[in-house]
């Protein structure tokens, strides 16, 4: 609870067009996010109108010493806009205006609270592309992607959202007005202070404008599908198609267990003996899509596994439809659904799925695996029911091992959806002592007082 | 309080399976116009959830959140998780209701329900999914801000005879192959009866034998919307009594909110049900009869998938129209039309303005044919795309089409 006075003065700076929810039911609507966690409520929500009105918030909630939790859509997976300990939710939805594109310099200046599938479909109208495209990309916004440097389907080729931020506004967390990069291609001047920005997880400025490179949209694309008995052949064909020089826009797998489900769900026609399943795109110019396409039927049909190709935008749309049900149809099967992310080297795939599946039958669980081969981002999904005490003990000391497996692999514990609470007391055995060190001084010299996003990252 | 609080429990079977992923987002109309958490599915999941779970006191306070709604059930249909929304909120707010009473005008709309099915049918298609009805700014008197807001609108008149007192009874089919129930439902009864007696011709003409109710019953969709599940459930055992005392086999809609009101959801809270296929109307001439349509325009038609139809029969219902017409395309904007029963009329300036993206894209288009299979789009659509001045544009519901293309009534 805020004092009436402050409550006061937070709506006397945002009574221009602001909104602001002070009402335990309003506030109740924000005291979640997308990671199954406790919630908690904050103390006020308010939604600016204008920069002045974020410049202001951030120095008073400075002066009051109060939290300052930035939230786009709230669609991240690790907590990170749980008010842990209440303060005020600064919502950045209503900046959603897209300033910029820029066909000759190729790139975009957009507002932090624009919703990812908006800018892509803009950009691509121009005949251009902006290829980070995280499973969310119809909710999330693009300061949350830049905060949590949101990857996608896309990764292994076009890279991640760091790959395409070329400069930042921001708030640093006194309120003090930082721009960093530009819309030129080379830059030197100061810190990278943009780069400091990606995966910053609303602790060291609120963003307001970001620009983002882009590049000319692929003439073409090719998808196929192709089913393994085992899980180990799929990714020796991983591997034979990277050692093919051929470098595929998409290659996703589904575990057993998840064709399993979705052909459970969907009807979609998966043999549901299959031990895993890629789903491959390749894109570019007509004759190189040609070619690369029919080197890779060829290593498929060498190596066993069973093919459908789609010849039309029909079909394309079919062979997608096992990889876009694979979540959806895991999370209907039990109330509470963990997704992870835990990355490791590409070549380590089969061995971190042997230790996932031995880590399901050691803690008797219910997890179904997903994800990105070609760059190594697994999604283990936790099927389990949070009202079950005891499962849930069995599902944490799960999560604990799979962290450890990945690093014992020399992966991470998070490929894309970031630390937050939900990874915080795992960062240091990852990154070291030094590293938490450094990042704890890195945020107390911005923020003296720990205003933004406290909590976060054990920050 | 306990006792709201155990019962709002219950519904725990339903809200943990939302995972709080924000797909819904995307989807809701009143997100995309507010952006606002309070307004999504989520947000009012996690209200529901955070009262039984002892995170918010005030209990009566989450009820106008799940009041500002349109129902549209778009969170439902596009939830990854599954998560049954429209009977989350129903039920919520028919709990919430023990302890937020009606308020007076409320209680008016429900005697005029359950006593006046005459004057409920002029209100009904305007409240047929309708929510916010219990917002503040309606004072007692629900004619008033009827009256007073329509002014400004281009509504369709309400016929002086009701389509049941004309057409009530059974019309025999010459050589008669099937026999079906078609229930009119408010809007047909009273606004869009010539909709009705084309039905009628049209399925005699394939040999399908109709019966018509001689009164209206109310599928009690308003009342649900208020929270009163309890008077919902009395209309729709009635409604079933009465299907079941007629010698058909099929239930024939025009109208998707009738059927989701009579079927989808009233087998839900009656836990009853009529064994008979309900049908609507477009997909019974496509499946059941299988009727050849010949093409009569090359104007441009497009469609509006209304809310509450079944979406897994879309393509169906775009073949028939395929037929009709040679320059055919569905609406890209794929959203709700902003209706919303008493969400229009509550919330005009929101309404309107959702609306307004629909006429936009009829205008950009050059569309000529503006047809939905759902009276009360019909009615929102027109009001948008007249609002525009688009006013050579028709705009109705495609089975009008299916009777010009068998009677040869246009070239
Ligand atoms: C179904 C589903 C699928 C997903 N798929 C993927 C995927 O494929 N790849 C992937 O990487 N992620 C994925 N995610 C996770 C999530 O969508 C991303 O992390 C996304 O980037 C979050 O964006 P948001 O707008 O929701 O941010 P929020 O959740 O609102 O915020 C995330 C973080 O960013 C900070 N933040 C937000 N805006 C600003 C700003 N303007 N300035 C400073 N800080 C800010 C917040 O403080 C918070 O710490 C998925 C999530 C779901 C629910
Ligand atoms: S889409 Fe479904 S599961 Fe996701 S937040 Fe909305 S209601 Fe919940
Ligand atoms: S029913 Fe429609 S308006 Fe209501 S929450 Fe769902 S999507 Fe939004
Ligand atoms: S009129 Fe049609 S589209 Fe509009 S709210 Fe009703 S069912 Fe939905």
């Amino acid at each position: 609870m805020l004092y009436k006075s402050l409550v006061y003065k937070f709506k006397e700076i945002i009574k221009e067009n602001g909104t602001i929810f002070t009402e335990e039911d309003q506030l109740a609507c924000y005291s979640y996010d997308a990671y199954a966690e406790i919630p908690v409520l904050p103390d006020i929500v308010v939604k600016p109108s204008n920069y002045e009105q974020i410049e202001k918030i951030i120095k008073l909630c400075n002066d009051a010493n109060i939290p300052l939790i930035t939230r786009g859509a709230g669609t991240n997976l690790s907590g990170g806009t749980v008010p842990k300990t209440g303060g005020c939710v600064l919502l950045t939805t209503g900046f959603n205006k897209i300033l910029e594109i820029n066909e000759n310099d190729l790139y975009a200046v957009v507002q932090s609270g624009v919703v990812t599938a908006n800018l892509a479909k803009a950009v691509e109208s121009k005949g251009l592309f902006y290829p980070p495209d995280p499973g969310s990309m119809n909710i999330s916004t693009i300061g949350g992607n830049v905060a949590e440097n949101a990857g996608g389907l896309r990764g292994l080729k076009y890279g991640v959202t760091k790959d395409y931020v070329m400069g930042i506004n921001f708030f640093c967390p006194e309120g003090n007005y930082v721009k960093s990069g530009g819309k030129t291609v080379k830059l030197v001047t100061g810190f990278n202070l943009q780069g400091l920005m990606v995966s910053s997880e609303g602790m060291l400025g609120v963003m307001t404008d970001i620009t983002l490179k882009l590049i000319p949209k692929p003439k073409t694309s090719r998808s196929m599908l192709v089913l393994f008995k085992d899980m180990i052949t799929a990714c020796e064909m991983v591997s034979a198609i990277i050692a093919a020089k051929i470098v595929p826009a998409t290659l996703e797998f589904l575990d057993n267990f998840t064709i399993n489900t979705v052909e459970e769900a969907s009807k979609i026609g998966l043999p549901t003996d299959a031990g895993a399943l890629l789903l491959i795109e390749v894109d570019g110019y007509e004759g190189q899509v040609e070619e690369e396409f029919s080197k890779i039927l060829e290593i498929s049909q060498k190596m066993g596994g069973e093919l459908k190709v789609a010849n039309s935008l029909e079909e394309r749309n079919k062979i997608w439809e096992a990889r876009r049900k694979a979540l959806s149809s895991l999370a209907r099967l039990k109330p509470t659904l963990i997704l992870e992310d835990a990355t490791v080297p590409r070549s380590r795939i089969p061995e971190m799925m042997r230790r996932i599946q031995a880590i399901t039958k050691k803690y008797d669980l219910t997890i179904g695996t997903f994800g990105h081969a070609g760059d190594g981002n697994l999604h283990p999904t936790i099927l389990t029911d949070r009202r079950n005490k005891a499962e849930m003990e069995r599902v944490e000391k799960a999560i604990d091992e799979i962290f450890e497996a990945a690093l014992e692999l020399e992966g991470t514990l998070s490929g894309e959806h970031g630390v937050g609470t939900a990874k915080a007391k795992y960062l240091e055995k990852e990154v070291g002592k030094g590293t938490i060190i450094y990042m704890k001084k890195l945020k107390n010299g911005t923020d003296p007082k720990n205003i933004l996003n406290p909590h976060k990252m054990g920050l | 309080m306990d006792d709201i609080i155990n019962e709002l429990k219950e519904l725990e079977e339903l809200t943990i399976q939302c995972m709080k992923c924000g797909t819904c987002q995307a989807h809701c109309p009143l997100y995309q116009k507010d952006l606002e958490e309070t307004t999504v599915a989520r947000g009012k999941i996690a209200l529901i959830e955070a009262v039984f779970e002892g995170r918010i006191e005030k209990a009566s306070s989450i009820l106008k959140h799940l009041d500002y709604c349109l129902l549209c059930g778009r969170c439902k249909i596009n939830c990854p998780s599954g998560v049954k929304t429209d009977e989350i909120f129903l039920k919520a707010k028919a709990i919430l209701r023990k302890i937020e009473k009606l308020p007076t005008w409320g209680k008016l709309v429900l005697k005029i329900v359950i006593e006046k099915p005459e004057l409920l049918a002029k209100l009904s298609p305007l409240i047929h999914i309708g929510q916010r009805f219990g917002s503040k700014k309606i004072k007692k008197n629900i004619l008033k801000p009827l009256i007073s807001s329509f002014s400004e609108r281009n509504v369709y008149p309400i016929k002086s005879k009701p389509f049941c007192s004309e057409f009530g009874g059974f019309h025999k089919a010459k050589e008669e192959k099937l026999r079906a129930i078609f229930y009119p439902g408010c809007a047909i009864n009273m606004i869009f009866t010539d909709w009705g007696r084309k039905i009628i011709e049209i399925l005699n003409h394939y040999g399908v034998s109709v019966y018509t109710p001689e009164v209206n019953r109310c599928c009690g969709i308003p009342a649900a919307t208020l929270g009163e599940i309890g008077i919902y459930k009395n209309m729709i055992i009635e409604n079933y009594k009465f299907f079941n005392t007629i010698d058909a086999e099929y239930i024939i809609t025009a109208c998707p909110t009738c059927q989701y009101g009579l079927h989808e959801m009233g087998e839900k809270i009656t836990r009853e049900y009529v064994k008979k296929k309900y049908y609507d109307i477009m997909i019974f001439i496509e499946e059941v009869l299988g009727i050849e349509l010949e093409s009569i325009t090359d104007e441009k038609i497009t469609l509006h998938l209304p809310c509450h139809y079944d979406q897994s029969k879309e393509p169906k219902l775009n073949n028939v129209i395929k037929k009709l017409g040679t320059n055919f395309a569905p609406m890209e904007n794929r959203n709700c039309c902003g209706f919303g029963g008493t969400f229009n009329i509550k919330n005009y300036k929101n309404s309107r303005q959702i609306g307004k993206t629909k006429a936009e894209e009829v205008m950009e288009k050059g569309y000529k044919k503006v047809l939905s299979p759902c009276p009360g789009c019909v009615m929102q659509l027109t009001d948008s795309i007249y609002g525009e001045n688009l006013l050579d544009v028709e705009i109705t519901h495609p089975i009008e089409l299916v009777y010009d293309a068998i009677f040869k009534k246009r070239q």
